[in-house]
């Protein structure tokens, strides 16, 4: 279990929220490469085997975003080559590395809060925003695989009749889909009135009811909330400066190194790591603590002696 | 009444106050955070009407299972490819209960169908679409004119069209940070055999479905008494 999906969704959601919302404001490259850092590695604490599938698909859909940009775009003022006698210049496939950049370490963040955040997670903060529609979704979920499995009940049957929608012209097979979604529906529809009149049954609507969540804010929650308010301001007081700024036209901007750039970049850094540090800590304790149990069980095993 | 002032502030404030945000503190270069972050404010006075009026259970059940079948249907429809039913059952369901019915339909299958294959920045835009679709269905399902063949065709066309081209500008954001129209046509033009697929797959299913799936909600309409389209009684 991912020490991150432990977390009070909150501030699970807090922290995807941040860092994908930072990383999208921003196309300094310093900026990018830390997240893209941050993302690759919380990736790889999770899945290695799926991140490295994902790559196969997300890195040639950005090598090919990054060459796009050069092609359309021609500003700039250190030109490589006429194509064409349209000058492809340094700043504009540089322009297209950050963009591909950008969206790869977006793509990355997506995955591994797909991956971390689970769907009752996600209901439970729908549900604080309206109970309603978090029961809405929540029922939905439930709905999905039963009427996929009563779709296959429905399909065998008419396949049994000699309508089997897999078979025929496109038009045909067209036609006994429909007709499958229909006797679909009007199962569902009998159905849903049945456990809604048993919903309400059981007290559905009445006052004073709560929803339960296993979910309890913990001081280790309170920890991190604080840490990823201040990463966060931090980082709004940086923007606010202008130093998370980088203009690629008409030329490149020069990148100062002072401590208050030195400082900002850091702080964002660490707000990138943050669920790999909660993974490396998570695993140095562990090692710690079985690495006491075993020493205790030798100990008390020569004293028996 | 403290959630129709929350929408109320969400409509009138919230949204005016980032877009001015987005366009002079930001010298209006931010365009994907904020339109990211308008669009999904401007579900959330949808969700807290819903959630004021104290829906009953029976029309929770039915809205979830449409929203339901919309997604199970992708797997009755899989071996016609790029086929998707979600934006014609949203459409329908508009059409026989109303507004507010086919936005949550529309929303609830796109958070639903993200959860099952992922869930990403596209997320609020998607639910803001086929919300949308489903809510002016609602609207036109108030008058006579989605009761004749070429009103479906037109609104399947035109539903196909809109999905594509709010998913282009999002394309075209997500890429650039900002918005062009030189991208926003190449993505376009990228995307039109998928515009095509939807506007014909959309058209296919409202002429197929509209019937069978529409008396259907009606029946259960007059049979439960549930509150929807008025003709229906």
């Amino acid at each position: 279990m991912h020490p991150v999906h432990l977390l009070h969704p909150f501030v699970l959601c807090l922290f995807f929220a941040t860092i994908i919302g930072l990383t999208m404001f921003s196309m300094h490259p310093v900026l990018l490469v830390l997240s893209l850092i941050g993302a690759i590695c919380v990736n790889l604490t999770i899945d290695r085997s799926r991140f490295f599938q994902a790559l196969k698909w997300f890195l040639p859909f950005c090598i090919i975003a990054a060459l796009i940009n050069p092609l359309i775009t021609h500003d700039g003022e250190k030109v490589l080559l006429y194509v064409n006698y349209q000058p492809i210049t340094v700043e504009a496939i540089a322009y297209g590395i950050a963009m591909s950049t950008l969206i790869l370490a977006v793509m990355l963040w997506c995955m591994a809060l797909n991956q971390l955040m689970t769907t009752d997670q996600f209901i439970y903060l729908f549900g604080a925003l309206s109970p309603a529609v978090a029961l809405l979704i929540s029922v939905t979920m439930r709905l999905v695989p039963r009427f996929k499995y009563q779709l296959q009940l429905i399909m065998t049957a008419q396949k049994a009749i000699g309508r089997d929608p897999r078979a025929g012209s496109v038009w045909q097979r067209i036609k006994r889909a429909v007709q499958v979604i229909s006797i679909l529906i009007t199962w569902a529809l009998e159905n849903a009135i049945e456990s809604a009149d048993s919903m309400k049954a059981r007290g559905y609507g009445l006052s004073g009811r709560t929803t339960f969540s296993i979910f309890t804010f913990t001081k280790r929650d309170g920890w991190l909330l604080a840490v990823i308010v201040v990463l966060l301001s931090v980082q709004i007081l940086g923007h606010w400066q202008q130093i998370a700024t980088f203009d690629y036209y008409p030329t490149f901007q020069a990148l100062p190194i002072t401590l208050y750039t030195v400082m900002f970049y850091s702080s964002f850094f660490v707000l990138a790591l943050l669920p790999t540090i909660l993974y490396v800590q998570e695993g140095l304790k562990w090692r710690l603590l079985t690495s006491k149990i075993s020493a205790s069980v030798i100990h008390s095993a020569t004293d028996k002696r | 009444m403290k959630r129709k002032w929350i929408s109320f502030i969400i409509l009138v404030v919230v949204i005016p106050l980032i877009l001015i945000i987005g366009a002079t503190l930001l010298e209006d270069r931010k365009y994907n955070l904020i339109s990211l972050i308008v669009v999904a404010l401007a579900c959330v006075p949808f969700f807290m009407q819903f959630e004021r009026r104290k829906p009953h259970a029976r029309e929770i059940m039915v809205i979830a299972v449409m929203s339901a079948i919309s997604i199970a249907g992708r797997v009755a429809f899989m071996w016609v490819p790029a086929f998707k039913p979600v934006t014609a059952i949203t459409a329908i369901t508009g059409f026989k209960m109303g507004p507010e019915a086919g936005f949550l339909t529309g929303a609830v299958s796109a958070v639903v169908s993200n959860m099952l294959f992922g869930q990403g920045p596209w997320t609020p835009f998607q639910m803001f679409t086929w919300g949308m679709i489903g809510y002016i269905a609602g609207w036109l399902g108030k008058t006579t004119w989605m009761e004749t063949k070429i009103g479906l065709i037109l609104y399947g066309i035109v539903a196909g069209i809109l999905f594509s081209c709010v998913m282009d500008i999002w394309t075209v954001i997500s890429y650039d940070g900002e918005f062009s129209w030189l991208r926003y046509l190449q993505a376009a033009g990228t995307a039109l055999p998928f515009t095509i697929t939807y506007a014909v797959s959309n058209v296919i299913f409202l002429l197929l479905l509209t019937k069978p799936i529409g008396e259907k909600l009606t029946r259960i309409q007059i049979k439960y008494g549930l509150i929807g389209n008025q003709k229906a009684y």
